[in-house]
């Protein structure tokens, strides 16, 4: 597993500080949300209930003035107080038809009033008549419970029957008698806890000594509210329903009735929430595009250069060797020093390799001397040898690198003779077939001395390959025409002109014309054709450059001759 | 009822029907109710008190309106002269018609109660310096006299027995009620509770204190010729209902 780009490093980054930065807003947001929705729904409820008492204590007085004025009534006060009377006297049945005028005057009121129920009611808290939607749960005979120390005597929560009422009561009067009363009841039941939850813009209940008389909650929330038995309805508070938080704010109380607006928390916050989240999503989204770009930015402008920097690393450590200087980028102050500083590495790096690799070189210049030093007549072979195949390269149109290869190739590719004893090396006759062997081993051991040293690999070619010939009939392996390197022909070829130039004990140097002539006659058997031809051409110009050779070096130039 | 029963005492005494004859025209003539027979002490005297133990139900303070008065507010009658003592079992003769008047003033009818013999008229004088109007939906005496203005008065007859209550159509809180009798003994109580029912034929009789809201007593009272019985009413005798 390799370690991230710096770019997916960035990003991650910048990602999860935005993802951060945006949860810890979210998390202070909801809980202020949530804070300001549970204010905001208890001022609603507040408010409400100012709307509420407001309301309502205008709705009773109005029912009660025109109820009041409905009571004026001459008709209903008559037959009434006839009928009462006949129905008291000793021997005399109540009169039907009076008791019909009674309900018929109840009817037209209830009419009048916005009440659910209306009923004249005699001195001893008997329905007489009823009218009103609600009539028939108030027949006539029903027992009213007397309103019990309440808002006034005439106002409070009666029961009646199995409901309860909020009852406005209007004395009729006969003079200084009351001969009865009218009964406004407003039913305290959903319907009315409906209206309530209306006014509130919330929930509402109306409860009696803890138990819910009606309530517009639905669901567990009013399984918990029949339950919540402690109730201090004197001031507004917060309860737990359902799991959920509920604001209660008391509206009114009627005797033990009392009537209460509620309104979950929990379910506004949701909304309120959801509006803050919907508004922080697009922040969010905006923050962390702002963040890919910027972080981005941020890499491409340091990856960059860094990435230059380790590319550059990697082909020095593959290719061994020190490109050019890594141009400075200009992004940031420390980029630009680690740069230049890895620029003064290179360099450094470069001249210690140029410095070693001279002291090599003068150490197998100084080998292949002392190799030449053994044996007089081939004095200076190495280093002429050199010389030839540099210009016949120069002729072969050959990169400098290659050039650089030749002439070091050609300075060592001899140097196997090392192992060749003396007296084989320096034999004056001819060799025998034992010493013949010997002497063809000198390829092989070269290359397998060069083989310790790894910068001049690309040498052991041309030390270890330069007695092939193309006809397949040299040593060591007797490769044929293009299997041995162009940089071995070149060797061999030149190998063989000075080889023939030279003088040797047993013989003297031959013209370089003669000798010449001898290459080209073993072209293609012995030499390879177009090395023959450079160095052909490559030899005037060698001789003509008044080069600082040493003359002594070559005996074949015209000059050598006559000396 | 009553010569009958007088009858039946004679037929278990075995008389001569002659005998018998004889004696009911004598006491036909002796019962008569008239005045000059009191005189003879043939007929006894009830008088009594008559107290009030619970007063009418007290006015509610929640009314709608104050009540309007024009004028100083007079010193309301004493609710013993809204009784009205009375024989519920003697028989019905013809009584002399009375003339009776309730007048409507200060918006109140007074007095609130009188009673009268049957054929008796009672005039409405309208003592107010605005109109009143004087109706009742009292069964067998349903009228209405209309509307009528100040100083004027208008009046009925009531021919038959009952109990009439009489309201005013423009004044919802005036009543009054008026016990036509179909016999003469009965009174209204003086102010200071004493009564006094004189003539009253010898007998058991049954005796009714009877007021419009808080109800009626009845006690049993025996009247012996020329003597005077006593019977003491409390009232109420409005029992509890609930």
């Amino acid at each position: 597993m390799s370690a991230p780009r710096l770019v997916t490093r960035a990003l991650v980054t910048s990602f999860l500080t935005v993802a951060l930065v945006l949860g810890a807003v979210f998390a202070v947001l909801s809980l202020r949300v949530r804070d300001q929705v549970r204010q905001s729904v208890a001022d609603n409820l507040a408010s409400a209930q100012q709307v509420f008492t407001r309301v309502e204590s205008r709705r009773q007085q109005d029912m009660r003035a025109s109820v009041a004025i409905l009571a004026e009534n001459p008709t209903l006060k008559a037959a009434l107080d006839t009928w009462l009377t006949e129905r008291n006297g000793a021997n005399a049945e109540a009169s039907s038809e009076l008791l019909a005028t009674v309900q018929r005057e109840a009817d037209k009121i209830a009419g009048h009033v916005a009440a659910d129920v209306l009923a004249v009611v005699d001195g001893s808290h008997r329905v007489v008549a009823s009218g009103g939607r609600l009539a028939s749960a108030w027949p006539r005979g029903t027992i009213m419970g007397g309103i019990a120390d309440d808002v006034s005597p005439t106002e409070g929560a009666v029961s009646v029957g199995s409901g309860m009422y909020h009852v406005v009561s209007v004395p009729l009067q006969l003079g200084d008698a009351t001969v009865g009363s009218l009964e406004l009841g407003t039913a305290l039941d959903s319907r009315y806890a409906r209206e309530l939850a209306e006014l509130s813009r919330g929930d509402a209940a109306i409860l009696s000594r803890g138990a819910v008389l009606a309530s517009t909650v639905s669901g567990p929330a009013a399984r918990d509210l029949a339950e919540l038995h402690e109730w201090d309805t004197s001031a507004a508070r917060t309860v737990t329903l359902a799991g959920e938080s509920w604001a209660i704010q008391p509206l009114s109380q009627l005797g033990d009735v009392s009537f209460i607006a509620l309104a979950s928390i929990d379910r506004a916050a949701g909304g309120q929430t959801q509006a803050a989240l919907r508004g922080l999503a697009w922040v969010g989204l905006g923050a962390i595009s702002l963040a890919v770009i910027g972080s981005v930015w941020l890499a491409r402008t340091l990856t960059n250069p860094i990435d230059r920097l380790s590319r550059s690393l990697t082909a020095m450590t593959t290719h061994a060797r020190a490109r050019d200087a890594v141009p400075l980028s200009g992004t940031s102050r420390e980029l630009d020093q680690l740069t230049t500083t890895f620029n003064s590495l290179l360099a450094s790096l470069a001249s210690a390799e140029a410095e070693a690799e001279a002291t090599y070189l003068g150490a197998v210049r100084a080998l292949a001397a002392a190799l030449d030093a053994r044996d007089p007549y081939t004095a200076g072979h190495s280093e002429r040898v050199s010389i030839l195949v540099v210009a016949m390269g120069e002729e072969l149109e050959l990169d400098s690198e290659t050039k650089e290869t030749l002439r070091l190739g050609a300075l060592l590719h001899d140097i196997g003779k090392i192992g060749v004893p003396d007296e084989v090396l320096r034999k004056s006759g001819a060799l025998s077939a034992a010493e013949f062997e010997a002497i063809k081993t000198h390829p092989s051991a070269g290359a397998r001395i060069l083989r310790s040293i790894p910068f001049l690999a690309p040498h052991i070619p041309m030390v270890e390959l330069h007695h092939e010939r193309p006809d397949g009939l040299g040593y060591p392996y007797g490769l044929r025409g293009d299997e041995i390197p162009l940089a071995a022909r070149i060797v061999h070829v030149a190998d063989a002109f000075d080889a023939m130039t030279s003088a040797r004990a047993y013989r003297t140097g031959r013209m370089p014309v003669e000798a010449i002539a001898e290459l080209r006659r073993c072209v293609g058997s012995d030499f390879d054709g177009r090395s023959v031809e450079a160095l052909i051409a490559a030899l005037p110009r060698l001789v003509a450059a008044d080069a600082p050779v040493d003359p002594m070096a070559f005996q074949w130039a015209p000059r050598a001759r006559s000396a | 009822m009553t010569p009958l029963r007088h009858l039946r005492r004679l037929r278990r005494g075995r008389l001569p029907l002659p005998i018998v004859a004889t004696l009911i025209t004598a006491a036909l003539v002796v019962w008569q109710p008239r005045s000059e027979v009191l005189g003879q002490s043939a007929v006894g005297r009830i008088t009594g008190t008559v107290k009030l133990t619970l007063a009418n139900s007290a006015p509610s303070s929640a009314s709608a309106y104050e009540r309007r008065s024009v004028g100083p507010r007079p010193k309301p009658l004493s609710e013993l002269k809204n009784v009205v003592i009375f024989f519920s079992d003697l028989p019905a003769t013809k009584p002399a018609p009375m003339q009776a008047s309730i007048a409507q003033k200060d918006e109140q009818f007074a007095p609130h109660l009188v009673a009268v013999t049957a054929g008796s008229s009672v005039a409405f004088p309208n003592e107010d310096p605005f109109f009143h109007n004087v109706f009742s939906l009292s069964r067998g005496a349903a009228f209405n006299l209309g509307r009528y203005p100040s100083g004027s008065s208008r009046s009925k007859t009531f021919n038959r027995a009952g109990i009439i209550k009489v309201f005013c159509e423009i004044h919802s809180h005036m009543s009054a009620v008026i016990r036509v009798f179909d016999h003469g003994w009965f009174t209204v109580p003086n102010e200071d509770g004493t009564y006094t029912v004189d003539g009253v034929p010898p007998g058991d009789h049954t005796l009714v204190a009877w007021h419009e809201r808080i109800g009626e007593r009845r006690d049993r009272v025996t009247i012996r010729s020329g003597a005077a019985a006593q019977m003491n009413f409390t009232l109420p005798v409005l029992e509890p209902e609930q």
